[in-house]
């Protein structure tokens, strides 16, 4: 018995010594859309690095959505959106931070190489007036479109429709709605009627279509010629202060390790 | 009388009638013989066209710097490193949850088996165990995150500068890990209670041994194959879980202490396991490298497959004519580890 | 609980009696939490909607946008929801694959216990249990990147796709693949408790059965199917309820739309995408905080959790027959 009492005692002093600890243990809890996630992961790994002793910031995914809304309750120190703040939507009193660019590329399967969309077609296609391949200028296959929407709390989808579709259209309500880019790259992928968006990083494997005769890639995007660009945000509630504020500093200063993350395949502005 | 011939005895044994053949048998049953053929077959192949599939393709992907190197964020799956955080993500949470459930599971099933009194509170923690069994691991989850997000247990986790307490961290997703864990451990436990003979407990009694001393002293060394036994089923379903990782773990790519307090640091940490690995990198996730995901599968299979034959073992298992027929029903918990 | 008690208790004896007591209780405590936890959190969404909360009535997908973007749709309050498509879809799902796997379990059963040689057996009895023990995650990869491009290649025609165009978009991950996989994962558990029942009957019986003449078969039809009834009741009860709680292979396999398939659609009804309950969970795990959302969120927790404990109410009531013939649950 003197044994067991020892024990528990040993263990309540751990466990009452480990709360003081405890309570200093804070981080930078960064959230939100899946685009961003990337990027903001790579950032917050080289951001530790520069600053060993403060913690890496944890970075989460959810979409964009849910990521206004979570900085806003403040479930989350920051937020990231990949669309554009839209007032009387979003929640009042947050600052919005852009910091870079990114593209989105209209994608269709490999075994349907379209060449290139006019923005009539892209409006078409999407709204689901054009229902058939055979409708469709430059497909090489016919039958019935696939269509390829993302989840409605991501900002991928809100920005295509605000960029390629303008501000009235929305995409047709029958199309399948995937949650993250990878999973809507995976799909256009592997159905040979697809056709989706996705942001620049996630075309590996499907066939990126020239919007309006412009090929969608980062070096077109970078000269501005190619116009499916969208910028990505950090939002915060209120102006930025103490830890937040040195990291979207830092994010935000135009330095060399910042910009050659963001350059590598996202358009640095800083 | 004496005229009466004996029958001569036979030359060798009696010749046995022909055994039916299947093809006496009508239409109906015959049909239903081939379909049992049919299926058993069948059953065999899917089963060996899965483990092949995963083998091939996990061999193919697994290179053996994986599992030493940390993942690292990346859209190509060159660059993304390994997965040595996963792995020792999975380890943290089955230590944790195990080492939760297992003394509660044991004590819990010695004082329902032994004690067991008032009664109706016996049977209420015996029904309360059976629901935990069914519930699903999503629903425990989201009761979880509930749980660990209030503000009086910050200290199990982390929290945001603006003061939220995440809730997500290993020791949140141990504890509710060993939920998942407890109603195996106390069902093995249980049953191998309720098979020893009660001359043990009467011998202990009669040389004066209190209740206390024979269970920890007698019963519990005698049924020890069965505690691990059910120790070992209860891992296998922690580790097997994705659900609660998901949602508990925060699944960050590498694993990050929360501060530099050695170990108490990492266990309130995020991370990842082998499972939100394998979750995050197929299409379903972020990562969208299913090279990386085939590979953390293939690794998670070869730890099922050696936590089967460690079972196997522990149960005496093999030879059929020293094996004890367990119950239906201890067989269904033994192998409802995953869900 | 054994009858056997020491002849006088002991100060010590008490002592560890209530320790263990406490702990009893503590465990039953926080299970009770659990139950009431979610059930609080959930009332609102229930309060709100009533009974039609398991009614149809618009998208789910909107209704659980509006939710997250705080701006409810017109005429309607912020936790309006109708969960229909997501009832039906796990409706949909559970029973078919359990279904499925009574009728492949059994028969693979008998095929295990009577009809297999001896090698075959000692073959497939490991096998079995390996595949009884692959993580669900494994699954649905194997689901999302191997089967689903599989049934979108070779089962779904345009002709098909073109005849439910208006209305939704079929791909590879639709309602066979969820119920394929489902299947396949419930078996195993089923055959291991159906083998192990049908293999415990007494062979007494057999040997009569066969001693009258009947042939193997009708004898496993009539007698060792009969009697390991109440077994197979069980088996499938712990089946429904794997099913039913399977989260990750769903969200990973069945669709990107919470869409009620309809039956009435023929041959096309089995390719149309469905959303199970804890699929839907799954997926809105973000959106726990805002208001709205982790009402509902918690609300089909709770169906969930209701159906849990119903399905182990059947459980017992199925063990009791196998009291009768003295075998151990």
């Amino acid at each position: 018995m003197r044994v067991h009492r020892t024990l528990i005692a040993s263990i309540v002093l751990g466990l009452l010594l480990a709360v003081p600890a405890g309570a200093l243990a804070k981080r930078l809890i960064i959230g939100g859309s899946t685009s961003v996630l990337p990027l903001a992961q790579k950032l917050a790994t080289a951001y530790h690095q520069a600053y060993p002793k403060i913690p890496a910031p944890k970075v989460g995914g959810g979409q964009s959505d849910v990521g206004i809304s979570g900085a806003s309750k403040g479930q989350f120190d920051i937020g990231d959106s990949s669309r554009d703040p839209i007032r009387g939507v979003d929640p009042k009193g947050l600052v919005f931070t852009k910091i870079a660019r990114d593209g989105v590329c209209v994608i269709t399967n490999p075994s349907n190489p379209v060449s290139n969309l006019s923005q009539e077609t892209v409006e078409g296609i999407f709204t689901g007036r054009i229902r058939d391949w055979s409708g469709v200028p430059g497909a090489r296959i016919s039958g019935p479109i696939d269509l390829f929407d993302r989840d409605g709390a991501s900002g991928t989808q809100d920005a295509f429709q605000h960029i390629f579709l303008g501000e009235t259209l929305k995409i047709s309500p029958t199309a399948s709605a995937e949650t993250s880019n990878g999973l809507e790259q995976n799909a256009v992928s592997s159905d040979k009627q697809a056709i989706g968006f996705v942001s620049f990083a996630y075309t590996a494997g499907v066939n990126a279509v020239a919007y309006q005769g412009i090929p969608c890639n980062l070096r077109n995007a970078k000269s501005g010629q190619y116009s499916g660009v969208r910028n990505f945000w950090m939002v915060t509630k209120g102006i930025p202060k103490g830890e937040t504020l040195k990291f979207l500093k830092w994010v935000t200063s135009g330095n060399t390790t910042t910009k050659r993350i963001i350059s590598s395949s996202w358009i640095a502005i800083h | 009388m004496a005229s009466e011939t004996l029958p001569r005895p036979q030359a060798g044994p009696p010749s046995l009638p022909r055994r039916a053949s299947i093809a006496s048998w009508p239409l109906v049953d015959r049909a239903a013989y081939v379909l049992c053929w049919v299926t058993g077959i069948g059953l065999c192949l899917i089963a060996a066209a899965i483990v092949l599939y995963m083998f091939l393709k996990g061999v193919s992907y697994l290179k053996l710097s994986e599992f030493v190197q940390s993942p690292s964020p990346s859209l190509h799956q060159t660059q993304s490193g390994g997965f040595s955080d996963p792995i020792i993500g999975t380890l943290l949470v089955t230590a944790i949850g195990t080492l939760l459930a297992a003394p509660t599971g044991v004590a819990l099933a010695a004082w329902l088996s032994e004690y067991g009194r008032p009664a109706w509170l016996a049977r209420a923690v015996e029904s309360a165990l059976e629901m935990m069994a069914g519930v699903p691991s999503v629903v425990l989850a989201i009761f979880g995150l509930l749980v660990f997000s209030a503000s009086f247990l910050g200290f199990l986790s982390e929290k945001a500068f603006n003061g939220t307490v995440t809730g997500q961290s290993f020791i949140a997703a141990g504890a509710v890990m060993s939920f998942l864990a407890l109603p195996l451990v106390v069902a093995s436990t249980r049953e191998a209670l309720a098979q020893l003979p009660d001359r043990l407990r009467e011998a202990s009694y009669a040389l004066g041994k209190t209740r206390a001393r024979t269970i920890r002293r007698v019963l519990l060394p005698a049924i020890r194959p069965s505690i691990a036994s059910g120790v070992v089923l209860g891992m296998g379903r922690i580790i097997g879980d994705t659900a609660i990782i998901t949602l508990i773990l925060g699944a960050t790519l590498k694993n990050e202490p929360a501060n530099n307090t050695p170990i108490l640091g990492a266990l309130r940490g995020t991370g990842s396991t082998l499972t939100s690995y394998v979750y995050n990198n197929s299409p379903a996730g972020e990562g969208n490298s299913h090279e990386k995901a085939y590979a953390a599968a293939f690794v998670l299979l070869m730890i099922v497959l050696a936590l089967n034959a460690l079972v196997t073992v522990l149960t005496g298992g093999g030879r059929p004519r020293e094996r004890r027929r367990a119950g239906p029903l201890a067989i269904a918990r033994w192998l409802s580890w995953t869900r | 609980m054994t009858r056997i008690r020491p002849a006088s208790a002991t100060r010590s004896d008490e002592r560890v009696e209530r320790t263990l007591g406490a702990l009893a209780v503590a465990v039953l405590v926080v299970i009770g939490l659990l139950v009431v936890t979610v059930l609080v959190k959930a009332w609102p969404s229930f309060s709100y909607n009533g009974l039609s909360w398991f009614g149809s009535g618009g998208d789910v997908d909107t209704q659980l946008r509006v939710m997250r973007e705080g701006t409810p749709l017109a005429g309607h309050g912020p936790l309006y929801f109708r969960a229909w498509p997501l009832v039906w879809g796990t409706a949909l799902t559970t029973v078919l694959a359990v279904a499925l796997a009574l009728v492949v379990s059994t028969l693979a059963a008998i095929f295990l216990t009577e009809f297999a040689p001896a090698r075959v057996r000692a073959l497939l009895e490991p096998v079995i249990r390996l595949l009884a023990g692959v993580p669900s995650v494994v699954y649905g990869l194997i689901g999302i990147l191997a089967i689903a491009p599989w049934i979108n290649e070779h089962l779904l025609d345009n002709a098909r796709k073109q005849s439910v165009a208006y209305v939704v978009q079929l791909n590879g991950e639709n309602l066979t693949t969820a119920t394929l996989i489902l299947t396949v994962m419930i078996t195993p558990i089923m055959v291991a408790i159906s083998a192990n029942a049908l293999a415990a009957v007494p062979p007494s019986w057999r040997e009569g059965s066969a001693a009258l003449g009947v042939n193997r078969w009708r004898t496993i039809w009539r007698i060792s199917l009969r009697t390991a009834r109440p077994a197979i009741a069980a088996a499938t009860v712990l089946a429904t309820a794997r099913a039913l709680g399977e989260a990750v292979m769903l969200a990973m396999v069945s669709g990107g739309r919470a869409f009620a398939a309809n039956p009435l659609d023929g041959l096309t009804f089995l390719f149309e995408p469905v959303r199970p309950m804890a699929a839907q969970i799954f997926q809105e795990s973000e959106g726990l905080t805002i208001g709205p959302l982790g009402h509902t969120i918690y609300a089909i927790g709770a169906v969930l959790l209701v159906s849990a404990t119903m399905l182990s109410l059947a459980g017992w009531a199925a063990k009791q027959p196998l009291k009768r013939y003295g075998m151990r649950a």
